[in-house]
């Protein structure tokens, strides 16, 4: 074994050899300055998460993470400059059509990086931190919204119409969105809030927060969820609602899928009976809209304020007051925007309520 | 045992650099994005002759700074993870032994997370602040692997069936702690999935790759030089020292070597687990279990595992991923099972 010190010394020299050379065309590569753009204009931002980034302007290429981000861009009538997406993003149907770049936690970098992104969108709730890292490395500008409540969404539709270089198309929907709640606002002034539970899933039951947007949209339409936790999505346990007993229980059905459980297979569960709320029926299903951080919210918020206060959308005679949800748009708004985004919920979900 | 050549050890590792060479040009070649052979092989070039800067395809960036980083992290990984396996095996005299299986990755995993948890709270230069994650990998995996060794020893003799068992249990306690710290602790942590599963996706800064590079090497170096120690430990623990391997320093050093190189695989990808069980076993099969084959065998042969698991995790569900943790588990969990029945009495 003695002569095999040398050999042993040699073969660990080559491959100590092969593997710095590795490296070393490693290095280059990594060196190597990412494709050069011909556009030379860069502005800096500050997203919503407190990262300073540089986006080139004009922003004619956008790639969302989120399908809430992507119904924004559809809603400030940028679909055309919209590249790519996630698998997610349905709404609206044209969104299926964009390239697609994977799920929101794990998109395909390569996939992203071969569209030629002057941004890319993500949200802090719906998309990973390093994604985000992996993005910067790659030379590909993000921007990173992160709203927790009604009026975050507002605002931040309204940066993101900034920064896509169409302001006056975030102003006028942000003005929409706020008239709107306002209008509910009002309607809803004398009626006592409704206490509810938010079932995100039923098995393992999850409700929402008291710090995430969906609380906050509860609120809005005059219902107040029974779970008070201060993470995002607190596991609740049966008991505990049998113990708060909500007035309602809130679903989020989506169009797509018919997974989410009606009332009737949720009352033979073991255990869902002790709920007053489900042995009463009385339980509220609105559009799935009410889970993305999207200008849809609004019309969610006022399908639930529908269905848990319907006293408060009685037309009095004579009252003058228009319905909500026809009111004509503001003048100055851009025929791009999407005509039917804030009324095709009345109609579609507003007869499935089981409230009695 | 067949008197080793340096030229046969050149040749069985030549063989298998020209498959891990074809490995690499298949996993640059295939992904979400369709790239032509021709374009690949002409990219290459220019990178291998330094002139980077001509490649104006479409897909340089995607070759050069997505799919290749991701192969060398997967190489490096794959390296480790194998070489790590192979020591663990010799040490403990247990064909079954494998840093997944034994713990030591959850261990890993743990130190690594305790690492990101506390890293905020303490004011250390950057360069320091990134290496305190494989150090806490490290550690972790070093404080497991004492704890399982012990667990398996009964009346001064290692048991093989309360090892494996004692690795399986305290790899499940870990995990358990680290589903725990995930549910409670919201934040910047790396999702569930990496921890558990592992993956290769995120690319890394350059530095971190020269890191795991050398130290690989280094770690790797050291165990070799033990590699006729590890040889005659096959036969037991008291042969050994009959023979004048002066044991107890050889496991400290190999176990030290091991743990560190399983940190360092851990704090980049997660858990991938069977790597070091079933690359060692194909590697004996194929060329012996002289160690001084075995171990450089090993460490390319992993690479080469690595780098298909990932291609396939990949590229199976295109544009979405899977971990490559799930690729490596469907093949090495029923091998395990396998070569756990096969086992002599």
């Amino acid at each position: 074994m003695k002569e095999f010190t040398r050999s042993r010394l040699r073969s660990a020299a080559f491959a100590s050899v092969a593997v710095l050379l590795f490296c070393t065309a490693m290095s280059r590569a990594q060196g190597a300055s990412p494709v050069s753009s011909a556009s030379p204009i860069f502005r800096e931002v500050t997203d919503e998460t407190g990262r300073t980034i540089r986006v080139p302007q004009p922003v004619n290429r956008i790639v969302s993470l989120a399908p809430s981000l992507t119904e924004t861009v559809y809603a400030l009538g940028l679909q055309d400059r919209l590249v790519g997406d996630t698998d997610y993003c349905d709404y609206p149907a044209d969104a299926q059509n964009k390239t697609k770049v994977g799920g929101g936690i794990s998109p395909s970098l390569e996939v992203i990086a071969a569209l030629h992104p002057d941004i890319v969108l993500a949200t802090k709730g719906f998309n990973r931190l390093e994604t985000v890292h992996a993005l910067d490395n790659l030379g590909i500008s993000s921007y990173a919204t992160d709203p927790h409540t009604v009026n975050d969404i507002i605002a931040s539709s309204k940066k993101l119409a900034d920064l896509l270089g169409v302001p006056e198309a975030g102003a006028s929907l942000a003005a929409e969105m706020g008239h709107q709640l306002t209008n509910l606002q009002q309607r809803l002034a004398s009626s006592p809030a409704k206490h509810v539970l938010f079932v995100v899933w039923h098995q393992p039951l999850i409700s929402v927060g008291k710090h995430t947007f969906i609380a906050d949209a509860l609120r809005l339409a005059g219902a107040l969820s029974i779970v008070d936790s201060e993470q995002d999505w607190p596991h609740v346990s049966l008991e505990e609602v049998a113990r708060l007993q909500p007035d309602f229980l809130v679903f989020a059905a989506s169009h797509s899928s018919s997974v989410s459980p009606t009332v009737e297979t949720l009352a033979t569960l073991p255990g869902w009976s002790i709920v007053d709320a489900v042995k009463n029926r009385r339980v509220a299903v609105i559009d799935d809209a009410v889970n993305r951080p999207a200008p849809r919210i609004i019309s969610a918020i006022e399908d639930l304020a529908r269905q848990l206060h319907p006293e408060a959308f009685v037309e009095k005679p004579g009252n003058g007051k228009e319905k909500i949800g026809k009111e004509s748009p503001p003048p100055n708004q851009p025929s791009s925007y999407l005509p039917d985004v804030f009324q095709i919920h009345m109609t579609s979900t507003g007869d499935r309520a089981c409230a009695h | 045992m067949r008197p080793l050549t340096l030229r046969r050890l050149l040749l069985q590792c030549l063989i298998l650099v020209v498959i891990l060479f074809v490995v690499v040009v298949i996993a640059l070649k295939f992904g979400a994005v369709p790239v032509s052979l021709y374009a690949l092989g002409r990219d290459l070039l220019r990178v291998l002759f330094g002139q980077s800067s001509q490649i104006s395809s479409d897909y340089g960036l995607i070759i050069q700074n997505i799919r290749l980083p991701r192969i060398l992290l997967g190489i490096l990984v794959g390296a480790s993870l194998s070489v790590a396996g192979t020591s663990f095996q010799a040490l403990l005299r247990n064909p079954l032994a494998d840093p997944y299986i034994l713990g030591v990755s959850s261990g890993a995993s743990l130190g690594a997370i305790l690492a990101l948890i506390v890293e905020p709270h303490l004011s250390f230069s950057p360069l320091f602040a990134a290496l305190l994650t494989p150090l806490g990998a490290f550690l972790g995996a070093a404080a497991t692997i004492t704890a399982v060794y012990f667990l398996g020893r009964r009346e001064g003799q290692i048991d093989s069936a309360t090892l494996l068992l004692g690795g399986v249990i305290t790899g499940s306690f870990l995990s358990a702690i680290i589903l725990f710290l995930m549910s409670t602790l919201s934040g910047s942590l790396r999702g569930l999935s990496f921890w558990m599963m592992g993956e290769l996706s995120t690319p890394l800064q350059k530095s971190v790759y020269w890191f795991l590079g050398i130290g690989f090497l280094v770690a790797a170096g050291v165990i070799y030089t033990t590699a006729s120690d590890l040889n005659l430990l096959l036969a037991g623990e008291k042969e050994a020292m009959h023979l004048g391997v002066d044991v107890p320093r050889v496991r400290l050093v190999v176990y030290i070597a091991a743990s560190f190189l399983t940190g360092l695989a851990v704090s980049v990808s997660g858990s991938i687990g069977y790597v070091g069980l079933f690359v060692p076993h194909a590697m004996r099969f194929m060329f012996g279990s002289d160690h001084r084959t075995l171990l450089p065998t090993a460490a390319i042969g992993g690479a080469i595992a690595v780098v298909v698991a990932d291609t396939l995790a990949r590229t199976v569900v295109a544009p979405t991923e899977v971990p490559v943790g799930a690729v490596t588990a469907i093949v090495g969990a029923p091998l395990f099972i396998y070569l756990l029945r096969k086992r002599p009495a």
